[in-house]
């Protein structure tokens, strides 16, 4: 017999071919076990995808100028509590049934790495893969955290057990933030993993806590727990903490005392233009002085107070402010309002007076 | 249908004609020396035309229906000559030298100079008015939405603009001036009998421009002086909860209370608030309630305004906000 093709029948095989398809995966027989694995090819095929994907996406990927990115503490604190169970860390191999997994997420090993440009590891950690099981950054918004966390990657590998250990949990033992009877002791190590137990630990980009007012500290792990304010680390950490336990949290770091600021290297210049700005604002651009809200002692608790703050978390805070993707308690958008008319160097003259100032 | 639209018609245009003949915003109502002079203007010119109207018609009306005779060529041209060109060209020049003649009277340049009187200086921003009143003896005072003058002074006026284009008229006392960003317009007006008008923003500026207005009050010289003086003084009540509140939550980061630590530039001065003609540059009556609402959503009420929301604040406190600023007289 002999089959003619016409426009007619291959117009009648297209509408049928879906319904074939929607057919044949309705009786199920496709296996979708992972017992037996890929096939060779289409393992080779996927794997081939992934990578030519990666490596599309990340072309218009350019790293950020300027110093190398800092925040590398809180990185590893956050490879800690939600990468490492996957993908392994010095000292604490994958597990068998991570091993076991379709496909196996690699161990993060120098050789795996390399394989990896700066730009593409961004682009895995910021979106993360689809049919691998690798999530995406809680935090679209927060670059700066996707790079700390690419800067931290590539320190992975040469990391010892123990400098991995003080890196990513700082003084806790690191199985304090998971079965300790004591709910709140639990969640207070979680926190004490960046922040320490005085709560100011943690690098540049981490903010003292200690000292603050528990209602703005509670008011902001509600913020992250429920996803107004952005931050791919805390919102995880939050989220995983019983929220009925912030205010308690907040109370203890509140109790803390901040320590005196650290003398600052900061232009003479540049904290003047800062003080400037905060004493009087920018009257002709609309922008109030910052004191008039930070700087009285009986403000709205929920106001925090800058004083003694580390500059490169101020500094950053302004910038996402004025990107307007910073959210946070409900007073948040007061700083949206006017953050986009300071410039680059108006944030960092007043990330540097507030710095500047001893913490009250 | 068409009979009862010409009906309707008939009876909304001498009711519209007339609504515009009274009220705090009627150039037709003067209560000033310029407003006075380009309302007898108005008047002039409107008689002259109704007079003109009624014979050019009449003549149509003598052409068409009485006369049945052809002019002589002579005379046609004669009529041309005189009803054509020697007549409207005297009338046009008639009233363009009382116009001429009126000027120096609608923008004196004496009162531009004089540094000894008062002085009063406005400055239009996106959606209100910062008036500032410099006085020969003694430091500026500022205000807010709300322009006083006193009855038989001429008052000096600078205009000047902190965004975009804004214009200031008192139709019942006189203007209107451009206020340009950058630029400082001058011009004077003179109150013959007191009264409170309302001035719009003439300049389309934004959202909230038909919602930018001030109240402008003539009073009595004496009066005025008092007024001036409780104006430039402290607020009436320096403590309490609603002052705290407001220091509390940073309100006096963008406004002054002067007597208070409140000493904010970017928004409208509240020393005086309650004294206040109208609340939010004419936008809603001044009554606590209305502070109340303008606190918690003032985009709701002035859109595009460049105050942040407070409706996140605890009622409580705004209603103490509020009752404190209601009393700030």
């Amino acid at each position: 017999m002999k089959v003619r093709i016409n426009w007619k029948r291959a117009a009648i095989a297209l509408a049928v071919l879906p319904v074939a398809a929607l057919f044949v995966a309705w009786l199920g027989f496709f296996n979708v076990g992972a017992a037996s694995g890929h096939w060779k090819i289409t393992e080779w095929f996927l794997h081939f995808a992934m990578r030519s994907a990666v490596r599309t996406y990340a072309l218009p990927i350019a790293p950020p100028d300027g110093p190398p990115p800092v925040g590398v503490r809180p990185a590893a604190g956050h490879y800690a509590a939600g990468c490492a169970m996957c993908h392994g860390a010095p000292g604490a191999p994958r597990g068998a049934t991570v091993r076991a997994m379709l496909p196996a997420p690699p161990a993060l090993t120098a050789a795996a790495l390399a394989d990896w440009s700066d730009a593409e590891l961004f682009r895995i950690v910021k979106h993360g893969l689809r049919f691998t099981g690798m999530p995406a950054w809680p935090a679209q918004a927060r670059d700066d955290e996707v790079w700390a966390m690419v800067a931290f990657l590539r320190r992975l590998p040469e990391l010892a057990p123990r400098d991995y250990r003080s890196l990513a949990y700082g003084e806790a033992p690191p199985d304090s933030a998971g079965d300790v009877a004591n709910r709140f002791e639990g969640a207070l190590a979680g926190c004490a993993r960046c922040h320490g137990r005085d709560g100011t630990g943690g690098g540049e980009t981490v903010p003292v806590i200690a000292g603050q007012r528990p209602a703005y500290l509670a008011a902001s792990l509600a913020a992250y727990a429920e996803g107004r304010r952005a931050s791919g680390i805390m919102q995880l950490a939050a989220g995983q903490a019983d929220a009925a336990l912030f205010d308690r949290l907040a109370r203890h770091y509140a109790g803390q005392s901040a320590p005196a600021a650290p003398p600052t290297d900061a232009a003479p210049e540049l904290i003047e233009r800062g003080r400037a700005i905060a004493r009087r604002g920018i009257p002709e651009r609309d922008v109030p002085a910052c004191l008039g809200c930070h700087g009285r002692p009986e403000r709205n608790p929920v106001y925090p107070g800058l004083d003694g703050q580390r500059p490169d978390y101020l500094a950053n805070q302004l910038r996402l402010f004025a990107a307007g993707v910073r959210g946070g308690t409900p007073y948040s958008h007061l700083m949206t309002a006017f953050a986009d008319e300071l410039t680059v160097r108006e944030r960092a003259a007043l990330a540097a007076y507030f710095a500047s100032r001893p913490a009250r | 249908m068409r009979a009862r639209a010409s009906a309707a018609f008939g009876l909304a245009v001498p009711a519209i004609a007339t609504a515009a003949c009274s009220g705090p915003q009627s150039a037709l109502d003067p209560h000033g020396v310029e407003a006075q002079a380009v309302a007898t203007l108005f008047w002039w010119m409107t008689l002259a035309g109704a007079l003109i109207w009624c014979a050019v018609i009449g003549a149509l009306v003598y052409a068409g229906r009485r006369r049945r005779r052809v002019f002589s060529a002579r005379a046609a041209g004669r009529i041309v000559l005189w009803a054509g060109a020697v007549t409207p060209s005297v009338l046009l020049l008639i009233l363009l030298g009382y116009g001429l003649a009126l000027m120096p009277d609608l923008r004196p340049a004496s009162a531009l100079t004089a540094n000894d009187r008062l002085h009063v200086e406005v400055v239009g921003e996106q959606f209100w008015w910062r008036v500032i009143y410099h006085r020969p003896d003694g430091p500026p005072v500022v205000s807010a939405n709300e322009v006083r003058l006193p009855v038989g002074t001429r008052v000096a006026f600078s205009l000047k603009s902190a965004d975009v284009i804004h214009a200031f008229w008192i139709p019942q006392l006189g203007g209107k001036m451009d206020m340009i960003p950058g630029r400082t317009n001058r011009f004077s007006l003179q109150a013959t009998r007191a009264g409170t008008f309302r001035g719009p923003c003439t300049e389309f500026c934004g959202p909230s421009h038909a919602l930018m207005a001030f109240a402008a009050v003539a009073m009595d010289e004496e009066a005025f002086a008092g007024w001036l003086e409780r104006e430039a003084g402290p607020a009436v009540r320096t403590e309490g909860p609603g002052l705290d509140a407001f220091l509390a939550n940073g309100c006096g980061a963008c406004h002054t209370i002067r007597g208070t630590p409140a000493d904010g530039t970017i928004g409208p001065d509240l020393t005086h608030l309650g004294a206040r003609k109208t609340l939010a540059a004419g936008a809603l009556p001044n009554t606590e309630a209305a502070i109340a609402r303008f606190v918690a959503a003032p985009e709701a009420v002035k859109p595009g305004a460049r105050m942040p929301a407070f409706g996140m604040l605890p009622e409580r406190e705004i209603a103490a906000i509020a009752a404190y600023l209601a009393g700030l007289e």
